[in-house]
């Protein structure tokens, strides 16, 4: 076997505050309920959570970034070279989830990368105890470390150029209204306007139903190229996008920490593209049009 | 009424109108007769009955009175439409199953006649959707004949105490056996499982006993599968009359009270399984 | 009702060496009272249960229906009991199908045992338990009945403790009925007749007494660290030592380990009531099962014993007061299910379980990436040299603390590696080594890189 040795990796790092490891675990939790497995992208500054649009994936993608001084207290890392200082790793977010959920009560959490019966992201919890010496759970999820060469395919994605922006009502209120709609039908249509309006429709032969959503008010995006086709646009003209219920249902159901700022990029039957916005992370979601 | 707005120009095109400020007092009673897809909307001027039948052998009636409604216009003696009960409730709790306390979704129910969809306004928090149900041929409900004057046996429980037993009934039995008697074991509940049998004895002086009006000793089976569905309206209700007839024909009516205190009722009418003699 | 046999029977005897032990001791102690089965559990390496079981005829005589009439069992429950009564009968569901049901002499004892027979549970109720208690006098009625059965009698645990007020459990010869009667508030009278099977009396053979090793805590400690575990685990292994016991999950697919998340929660000995530890042991049992009995100890407050020896011989775990004793038997798997290699990293802990991390932050795990260029000829022998300058790396070794481990863990890993095709996929990982040890001549080539990687991996046990 010819192999090249391309250079050492190490990643640590600890996190004591009970806030921040709640805060952690619910941006965990979310992400385990949008995809099964999902790519890990660590760099001196940031965590990523990203999910590329794969077949597999039923065309939706994720880029989920959290500046990752506002969450752990110890954090070193050092990536594949010097130049390339990062460590990309694929792993089911679901682990990560579960180890997390019997630490919420712990003194300190440290995370690192380690090699057991295979590359594993190794969470070691100091929890509570009886006595003088405390209890340590620890947990070895294996993950999959994911050679430079690929790393181009797992680029943050554009935004792209979209006909409307719009931010979303409550995410509640959404996800209750799709909860309802996908037992009546497979699939829904968004559509949205600059004058900040959003309807949510679906249409069978049993039934239609629409929900109408008013005075969400319609974000601006500065002087980018993307403003470009939706300044001629008229106020009220609608651009929509049809999409599959579930995967819409999916990303409502999933969130677990209200956002700050939530929007919608809807690109006219091509795409909506959604961005939640927090203190400390952002999530930006793919999901395509159907026919 | 913010719902005014979305009304179509001239409300008389419509034969039914009728509005709520909770749509939960329509949609809650409705769920405890959703064990088949499709019921039979009748319209009077005193009010909505509501009917699912199963099998020729099972009829449920939900009525809610005219009085409940904040608005209830009928345009002829009476409106009949067989609608699909699943996407109405899917319809009717648009906005979610479980809502903050205070915050309610308004309804307006509209009807232009034969041929016409049943259209929904809901709002809630300012948002309105919009629903557009189908209809169907409405069909006649079965008579089931049973009037008071040939009622044999009949007593009154509060629900609490009925909720638990029916709960609990073993599934495996294909028959829910019910007697009722002067004499002990006065009202019982039986069934005939896998495992043995069980019965649920409740005596005339318990205090969960309302009403005690046995003039003889019946013994009927039902099938368990027709009563089952039963428990919902059971678990909605403060009050049950238990009432059979000379034929073996089970009557059982329940008094709901809704968000707002008000009262409508609820009943099942079933067969006794003919497959067993009366004992 | 326990049965102590007083010789020691190791795992993996057979059923003739056993059932011949078993006719020799039958004669020597003149028969065991309504006795007619025993089962003594194991596990093979491949995970089933060895079914030692004889069949010895009970001596007692069938009875006839007249004969039982005046004998006939009779008890009742009152008040907080008919819901720890109700309890134990869903902590039994959770092990075996049937529930064996005998009133003793000594009080009532509720049993099972699962399908495998690698698992039985026992609840023994003492007269005292019952505002009244009547066996049934000679030939003891003994039955069975299917536990869903009696379950649906006690279905919904809450309303119990509020409607319940006393709980009647008699036989009804006539009708070949057991009867439940439970009287409830506002005069409510349910009234359940099950039917039985006449049964078998249902023993285990089991010592507590001679394990070595005991634990014992409260049942929250226990509920504790379960909760770590996903419900669906089916495996636990427990390692003690003297100071500390170690919860690990238990993979036992060849095919999941590599994938396989694993957990493990350390405790310390203080935080037990009781922890006598005779040797460094691990034992593996069903998770599954135990919980079955941690639902009941929560509830019920009573600290929970786990008596246990060496792998292969079944854990006991008990609890009791002075109306109850509970035990639970459960088969362990034995050693042979304990392959030594069968992960590099957590090697072989029966002897020597790790030492604490309490040094995590310091015991880095750095670790090389290597990608396959080209292919080149290279066998997947660790011990081959480098093809050529820059490539055809071969495997580095670990560090241990100890020369002697580190030679152990070497050639262990050295085998598992020589397992692995040649042209294994591109991601493979390596350990960096810092001391090269003489056969580790290709590190002089590795290090000429700079690239190597500093400490050894924390799993290591250190010497001391």
């Amino acid at each position: 076997m010819g192999v090249e040795i391309i250079g050492k990796m190490k990643f640590r790092a600890k996190l004591v505050d009970v806030g921040c490891l709640n805060h952690f675990t619910r941006v965990v939790n979310t992400i385990s309920k949008l995809t099964k497995t999902c790519t890990l992208r660590l760099t001196t500054d940031n965590l990523f959570f990203m999910l590329s649009d794969k077949v597999a994936n039923g065309g939706v993608s994720m880029w989920c970034e959290l500046s990752q001084a506002n969450f752990f207290d110890e954090f070193q890392l050092e990536g594949v070279s010097a130049e390339a200082n990062e460590i990309y790793l694929e792993f089911q977010p679901e682990n990560l989830s579960r180890a997390l959920r019997t630490a919420q009560n712990a003194k300190s959490l440290k995370i690192k990368l380690t090699k057991k019966h295979c590359p594993c992201l190794t969470l070691a919890a100091e929890l509570p105890s009886l006595s003088s010496v405390s209890r340590v759970v620890t947990h070895d999820i294996p993950v999959d470390v994911i050679p430079r060469r690929l790393w181009q395919d797992l680029k943050e994605p554009n935004v792209p150029e979209f006909d409307v922006s719009i931010y979303l009502p409550p995410l509640k209120t959404m996800k209750n209204v799709v909860d309802r709609m996908k037992n009546l039908s497979h699939h829904l249509v968004v559509e949205a306007n600059l004058s900040g309006e959003m309807n949510l429709k679906i249409e069978t032969d049993l039934v239609s139903v629409s929900t109408h959503f008013k005075d969400l008010g319609n974000p601006s995006w500065g002087d980018d190229a993307s403003q470009g086709p939706s300044q001629d646009r008229a106020a009220e003209a609608m651009a929509c996008a049809r999409v599959d219920i579930k995967k819409l249902q999916q990303f409502l159901a999933s969130q677990q920490v209200n956002p700050s700022k939530a929007m919608c990029n809807i690109v006219n039957k091509r795409m909506l593209h959604f961005i939640l916005l927090h203190e400390d992370v952002s999530l930006q979601y793919f999901i395509p049009a159907v026919a | 009424m913010p719902l005014s707005t979305q009304s179509e120009a001239g409300d008389d095109q419509y034969v039914l109108v009728a509005s709520l400020d909770n749509a939960k007092n329509l949609s809650n009673i409705l769920k405890a007769i959703t064990f088949k897809d499709h019921a039979l909307f009748n319209a009077t001027a005193n009010g909505l009955k509501v009917t699912v039948e199963d099998s020729k052998c099972l009829q449920a009636n939900a009525f809610i009175q005219a009085e409940i409604f904040q608005e209830f216009t009928i345009q002829e003696d009476s409106v009949s439409f067989q609608v699909n009960l699943t996407v109405l409730l899917d319809c009717l709790t648009i906005f979610g199953g479980s809502t903050v306390p205070g915050v309610t979704t308004a309804l307006r129910m509209c009807y232009k006649g034969y041929g016409f969809p049943l259209t929904l306004f809901l709002e809630e928090g300012g948002v309105v959707t919009v629903c557009k149900i189908n209809t169907q041929e409405p069909e006649d409900p079965i008579d089931f004949e049973f009037c008071s004057t040939n009622v044999t046996n009949k007593v009154i429980l509060q629900s609490d105490s009925l909720k638990e037993a029916f709960s609990e009934l073993d599934m495996t039995s294909e028959i829910l056996q019910i007697t009722m008697s002067p004499s002990q074991p006065y009202f019982r509940l039986s069934t005939f499982g896998n495992a043995g049998n069980a019965h649920y004895d409740y005596p005339k002086d318990s205090d969960m006993m309302e009403l005690f009006q046995c003039t003889k000793t019946q013994t009927n089976r039902y099938k368990m599968s027709l009563l089952k569905p039963s428990t919902k309206a059971l678990a909605l209700s403060c009050k049950v009359s238990v009432r059979t007839d000379n034929r073996g024909f089970l009557s059982l009516q329940y008094l709901v009270r809704n968000d707002d205190g008000q009262i409508c009722f609820v009943e099942y009418y079933c067969c006794p399984d003919e497959e067993v003699e009366e004992e | 009702m326990m049965h102590v046999s007083t010789e020691r029977q190791r795992a993996s005897a057979t059923f003739q060496k056993f059932s011949q032990w078993l006719r020799e001791s039958e004669a020597r102690n003149g028969g065991f009272w309504g006795y007619s089965e025993v089962w003594y559990y194991g596990k093979q390496n491949n995970g089933t249960a060895i079914d030692l079981q004889t069949e010895i005829q009970s001596d007692a005589p069938h009875t006839t229906c007249e004969d039982r009439t005046s004998h006939k069992m009779d008890c009742m429950v009152t008040g907080g009991n008919v819901k720890v009564l109700a309890k134990a009968i869903h902590s039994l569901s959770r092990i075996g199908e049937e529930l064996y049901l005998e009133p003793q002499e000594d009080g009532l004892a509720l049993r099972t045992v699962n399908s495998s027979r690698s698992a039985y549970a026992c609840f023994l109720f003492a007269p005292l338990f019952f505002q009244k208690y009547v066996p049934g006098r000679n030939p003891t009625f003994r039955c069975k009945m299917a536990v869903k059965c009696v379950q649906a009698v006690f279905r919904s645990l809450s309303s119990l403790e509020k409607t319940v007020e006393r709980c009647h459990i008699e036989l009804n010869v006539e009708k070949s009925r057991l009867t439940f009667t439970l009287h409830c508030k506002h005069g409510l009278l349910k009234t359940h007749n099950l039917s039985f099977q006449d049964s078998e009396s249902l023993q285990a053979v089991f010592d507590k007494d001679s394990c070595p090793n005991i634990l014992q805590a409260q049942p929250r400690l226990l509920v504790d660290t379960v909760l770590h575990f996903p419900p669906s685990l089916e495996e636990v292994s427990v390692s003690v030592s003297g100071e500390r016991v170690w919860f690990r999950n238990h993979v036992e697919e060849e095919a999941e380990r590599s994938r396989a998340m694993l957990t493990e929660l350390c405790i310390s000995a203080e935080e037990f009531e009781q922890f006598a530890v005779s040797a460094p042991t691990r034992i593996t049992f069903c998770l599954k099962e135990m919980r079955g009995l941690l639902m009941f100890a929560e509830s019920s407050g009573l600290p929970v014993s786990l008596y246990f020896d060496e792998p292969g011989r079944p854990v006991v775990l008990s609890l009791t007061d002075s109306v109850l004793e509970v035990n639970f038997v459960l088969a362990t798997l034995s050693e042979e299910s304990h392959p030594q290699n069968h992960d590099n990293t957590n090697t072989d802990r029966r002897a020597r379980p790790p030492p604490p991390p309490d040094d995590f932050m310091n015991d880095d795990m750095d670790f090389l990436i290597a990608m396959e260029t080209t292919e080149l000829a290279a066998g997947g022998s660790g011990c081959s040299p480098p093809q050529a300058q820059d490539a055809g790396m071969s495997q580095l070794r670990t560090r241990a603390a100890s020369e002697g481990e580190e030679e152990e863990e070497d050639r262990e890993e050295e085998a598992e590696d020589t397992g692995r095709p040649p042209n294994k996929k591109f991601r493979s990982l390596f350990f960096g080594s810092v001391l090269p040890t003489s056969s580790q001549a290709t590190n002089q080539t590795l290090r000429s890189q700079d690239v190597l990687a500093s400490d050894s991996e924390d799993e290591d046990p250190e010497s001391s």
